[in-house]
């Protein structure tokens, strides 16, 4: 296989520096060859591309020679049969089926390579339950959860922050929608599955509010992005509620986003922004630059 | 709407005005700031006639930030009245010349306006009739609505880029509203607070 493919590869840069030869020969005399012995220089440049050209060829010559008689006929299977087309539309379906056969091939390679690597992944967001039959209770499912138990999940968080406003709505059938409002500080839309956390998006204080347009200020754009991050670490297939819990009390620690110096040098701004992130441990406050 | 914060930058012996603007500008420039057009805030003061008893003075005032509203504030025996219009009520002022009288004192601040991720910062040149006064500088942060939680953040802001020129407290205005929703109306009331101030400064007009 490998003297092939350097044979292949000889050709396409035999072809590619004759082409060079044509061009160079249709362009004829260009400005950049000046005034003074203009025709020499151009003479001198198609004489060295004919050059590359010769030494190409022998590279082509030399990895021809290389090869090996295959020791068969290659088995091709039922696409032998293609040959015998006679409709002309049909001919050229023999590199789509080339292509066809490369993508699933690649297909097979990355789906084995992401397996491994999702089964390291601790972030695993289904329950999965391994255990044998014999030790199995009825499992704790966190996106088939009744209406009336996730209203009472978010009424008690509502309860404990005061400074916190958090309405729900069920816009989309069962799941809810929360509508957080931060003191006057920030708002967020939270969508639920269960008592799965889906989305988040966070947006400054009056700005309207929906699943899907992102503020219009950079400050809250970093933090939706770092709400995502915190939602896939307080995620909990097996203690739902305590995760929704959790992310709520990371979310309400932003009440002090500009009023808060960073933990870590002490300032308020860097890059021209405040500090973004909240430790997930202790909500201390930290600039994107210094959570390290 | 975010909370914003005028602040002068005293002028120097050798500097001209132009010269000052250029020195900020390459000053803000360097902290990765994009300049975005330019901005005029404007003042002009109408009198009232004094036959219909106690002199009333009317500020009429445009900023190029909130292009269709007319800002007025009425001064009346101490106290000062905001009134948000729309554009007709530069022509209503156009009515009343039987009443209120213009000044010939236009003032302006004008120049170039940057923005640096949420801050919109504003580099003006301020006239009276034309004439330089001074340079003032607006830096507004627009992601937070309540002066008190961000005032630290904006002073930290302010003093990198201006020095020590900057104060540790508050605008005088803003002091007694620091725990409420910022308005517009609030930035113009600033703007009118400093442009007494260079009024005063070169005794063009006296003030109540
Ligand atoms: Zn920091």
């Amino acid at each position: 296989m490998e003297p092939l493919h350097t044979a292949l590869g000889a050709i396409k840069v035999l072809r590619c520096s004759v082409g060079q030869v044509f061009s160079c020969l249709a362009n004829g005399v260009r400005a950049d060859h000046g005034e003074e012995g203009r025709d020499a220089k151009f003479l001198s440049e198609l004489d060295e591309l004919l050059s590359s050209v010769t030494q190409h060829l022998r590279d082509v010559e030399q990895a021809v020679n290389s090869l090996s008689q295959p020791p068969g006929p290659f088995t091709l299977g039922n696409t032998s049969f293609l040959s015998q087309e006679c409709t002309q539309e049909r001919q050229a379906l023999y590199s789509q089926l080339v292509l066809s056969y490369k993508w699933t091939d690649k297909i097979h390679e990355f789906s084995n390579l992401s397996v491994a690597l999702l089964s390291q992944n601790s972030l695993k967001r289904s329950y999965t339950n391994s255990s044998t039959a014999k030790r199995r209770r009825a499992p704790t499912s966190s996106h088939n959860v009744p209406p009336q138990n996730v209203d009472t999940v978010i009424s008690s968080i509502d309860r404990q922050f005061p400074d916190m406003n958090i309405s729900v709505s069920r816009p989309f059938g069962a799941n809810a929608v929360l509508q957080v409002t931060l003191s006057r500080v920030l708002q967020a839309v939270v969508a639920l599955k269960g008592l799965m956390i889906e989305w988040v998006v966070v947006k400054g204080y009056g700005e309207t509010l929906d699943l899907w347009s992102e503020s219009r200020h950079k400050v809250f754009r970093k933090i939706t992005e770092n709400s995502h991050a915190a939602m896939l670490h307080f995620s909990s297939p097996t203690m739902p509620e305590l995760a929704v819990r959790s992310f709520m009390t990371w979310l309400h620690s932003f009440n002090t986003l500009f009023s808060d110096p960073c933990k870590r040098c002490g300032n308020h701004l860097h890059s021209a922004l405040p500090p973004t992130w909240r430790d997930f441990r202790s909500l201390e406050p930290f600039h994107e630059e210094c959570k390290h | 709407m975010g909370v914003t914060i005028l602040q002068q930058f005293p002028m120097l012996e050798n500097r001209t005005g132009p010269q000052t603007i250029d020195f900020l500008t390459k000053r803000v420039v360097a902290l990765g700031a994009i300049q975005c057009g330019q901005f005029l805030v404007d003042c002009d003061t109408y009198m009232s006639t004094p036959s219909l008893g106690p002199q009333r003075t009317v500020h009429v005032m445009h900023n190029s930030e909130q292009p269709a509203s007319v800002f007025s504030l009425l001064e009346s025996s101490g106290k000062t009245i905001p009134l948000v219009a729309d554009g007709l009520f530069d022509l209503l002022m156009l009515k009343m010349t039987p009443i209120y009288t213009k000044k010939q004192t236009k003032v302006e601040s004008k120049g170039p306006r940057f923005e640096l991720a949420d801050f919109c910062i504003k580099l003006g040149s301020v006239t009276i009739s034309q004439n330089f006064k001074g340079v003032l500088v607006e830096v507004e942060y627009r992601p937070c609505v309540v002066p008190a939680t961000c005032w630290d953040l904006l002073r930290e802001f302010l003093q990198g880029f201006l020095g020590s020129c900057v104060p540790s407290m508050p605008p005088q205005y803003l002091q007694p509203r620091m725990n409420e929703i910022y308005q517009p109306m609030d930035t113009i009331q600033q703007y009118l607070e400093h442009f007494s101030m260079y009024r005063k400064a070169s005794g063009v007009l006296q003030f109540n």
